[in-house]
């Protein structure tokens, strides 16, 4: 592509952010813009999604913009988290504007939890009542009690342990040492929400089950908070005194019953086709095994094993071996989630899993990896790759 | 006493009038006769639009299970731990269900499964999903 991300802006992690989504929203555009080294005045396009509460037109009056030509929203939240990359840089090549943001806010923790099945039930006459078309917590799923997306997570990761005839026991080994290696990133990472909290692998068996087989410690953070990233043309990329990362390749691949929540789809144990990934690394010029760092999109630790696999960045079924001997970790074949990811660093709806790809491939990771290339997806629903400048 | 309601305006729809007369049907192309769910006015196999509705065996084979232990609203305190399944149908589609309340079975990705209705009151049942070698009294 002929698209850059040149600029990343965020407010705090927190769980109590005590100010409206929109001011959050602004307050990480106006960093995002500082950081590419840009005037606001340049911003030109807008991408978000279609479940931020905050609209673009709330954007465009409360910074006085001096005009859109673009503006556009991609389906859902995090399933899109590299679809609205992708759909900037079509946006950009497109001519339809010069320098698109892409933000996302939320009050996670202090408004709406998406941890709870408050915001899809209501009571009525003493009893809980659903009217929810999609899932999550649709009507033909919530009057059996599957409500949230941690639920969902939970059918995923059985589905994967029976496929490759894992135990509890062995499930627990590998998810816990996505848990346990991702907290010590996040203790490194001075913005990670829990950078103070360790994590052990005693600590991590002795959670309490959530949802069988997943426990707490696989679980990402609710979190109040914004982020904003700023995607221009490589040509302007090039005129700014900051340092841009070059978007390789970002595409989106859903399938029958892959959206909204997976619950319809032929498989279970696998969540995209190799065809997803094939695309992807043809697109971007490169093979999965010259990828030096990868984000993966872990609203639960199983999406890690699986991101893995349906990316052949291992073979089917050889996630629990590479996890539980460090290939995800410090000096690993593939470090993953070098933030802390969204289970210790903090859940901007994946946004702030790419500024940290952004920030590995700029060279200001915490947790610094020499590299050349960074992979991101969420379940392949979508995914990106991208490259230093 | 079940965990959730539909709405009462959603009850009127074929899929729960059929369930609360006592049996699990699907929507159905009728063209081609395939079953699909949730339902939709389009065939997905043949593409066909129109539809209906007919009863399916109630076979169904266990995709996946999960036992949720923490509650996701405060007035689901006292209805965890409960059993949420994915389970295929014989007639090809997927749908959630669950274990009955009350009701402890061993799971295991593959078993087979078999419909039971459980009734809550006159316009509301719900399709549960029991292992067919281990029907309880």
């Amino acid at each position: 592509m002929t698209t850059s991300i040149a600029g990343i802006g965020q407010t705090e992690f927190s769980v109590r952010s005590g100010r409206s989504e929109l001011q959050l929203a602004i307050e990480a555009i106006k960093a995002a813009v500082a950081d590419a080294g840009i005037d606001i005045d340049e911003i030109d396009g807008l991408v978000r999604y279609t479940w931020d509460n905050t609209t673009e037109a709330a954007i465009l009056n409360a910074l006085g913009l001096p005009r859109l030509t673009y503006y556009g929203e991609t389906e859902f939240g995090g399933v899109n988290c590299c679809g609205a990359i992708a759909q900037a840089c079509a946006a950009i090549e497109a001519g339809l504007a010069s320098c698109i943001v892409f933000y996302r806010a939320l009050n996670a923790r202090s408004g709406t939890r998406y941890g709870r099945g408050d915001r899809i039930l209501s009571e009525e006459n003493g009893q809980l009542v659903n009217r929810q078309m999609e899932p999550p917590g649709d009507v033909y799923s919530a009057p059996f009690g599957l409500l949230v997306p941690g639920q969902h997570h939970a059918l995923y990761a059985r589905a994967y342990l029976d496929h490759y005839g894992l135990s509890d026991d062995q499930c627990a080994e590998m998810l816990g040492a996505i848990a346990v290696t991702q907290r010590a990133y996040a203790n490194a990472n001075p913005r990670a929400l829990l950078r103070e909290r360790e994590l052990t692998m005693e600590q991590y068996l002795a959670g309490r089950i959530i949802s069988e087989p997943l426990r707490l410690y696989d679980y990402c953070l609710e979190t109040d908070g914004a982020m904003a990233i700023v995607i221009t043309s490589k040509e302007k990329a090039k005129s700014l005194r900051s340092r841009t990362v070059d978007v390789l390749a970002a595409q989106q691949y859903v399938h029958p019953g892959s959206v909204p929540m997976f619950l319809y789809a032929e498989d279970t144990h696998r969540l995209v086709p190799p065809e997803a990934g094939e695309i992807l690394f043809r697109r971007a010029g490169v093979s999965a095994q010259e990828i030096d760092v990868a984000m993966f999109y872990d609203a639960t630790s199983i999406m890690v094993p699986m991101a893995l696999e349906d990316f052949g960045f291992v073979e089917r079924g050889g996630a629990h071996d590479f996890l539980t001997s460090g290939g995800n970790g410090p000096g690993g074949r593939l470090p993953i989630n070098t933030h802390g990811g969204l289970l210790s660093e903090g859940y901007f709806h994946g946004l702030n899993s790419i500024a940290e790809a952004v920030r590995q491939l700029r060279g200001e990771s915490p947790n610094q990896v020499d590299c050349e290339t960074a992979f991101m997806t969420l379940r392949g629903a979508s995914s990106m790759i991208l490259g230093r400048a | 006493m079940n965990i959730v309601r539909p709405a009462d305006e959603l009850l009127d729809q074929p899929f729960w009038r059929h369930l609360a007369a006592g049996q699990l049907h699907l929507n159905a192309c009728e063209a081609c006769g395939a079953f699909r769910h949730p339902p939709g006015p389009c065939c997905p196999k043949c593409r066909h639009i129109g539809e209906h509705w007919a009863p399916v065996s109630g076979r169904a084979t266990l995709q996946s299970y999960t036992t949720v232990r923490h509650p996701v609203h405060d007035r689901l305190t006292s209805a965890v731990p409960y059993v949420v399944t994915l389970v295929r149908l014989a007639e090809g589609p997927r749908m959630i269900s669950g274990i009955p309340p009350g009701e402890r079975y061993d799971l295991k990705v593959g078993l087979e499964l078999e419909c039971k209705v459980i009734s809550y009151d006159a316009r509301f049942a719900l399709p549960f999903f029991v292992p067919v070698a281990q029907v309880q009294p």
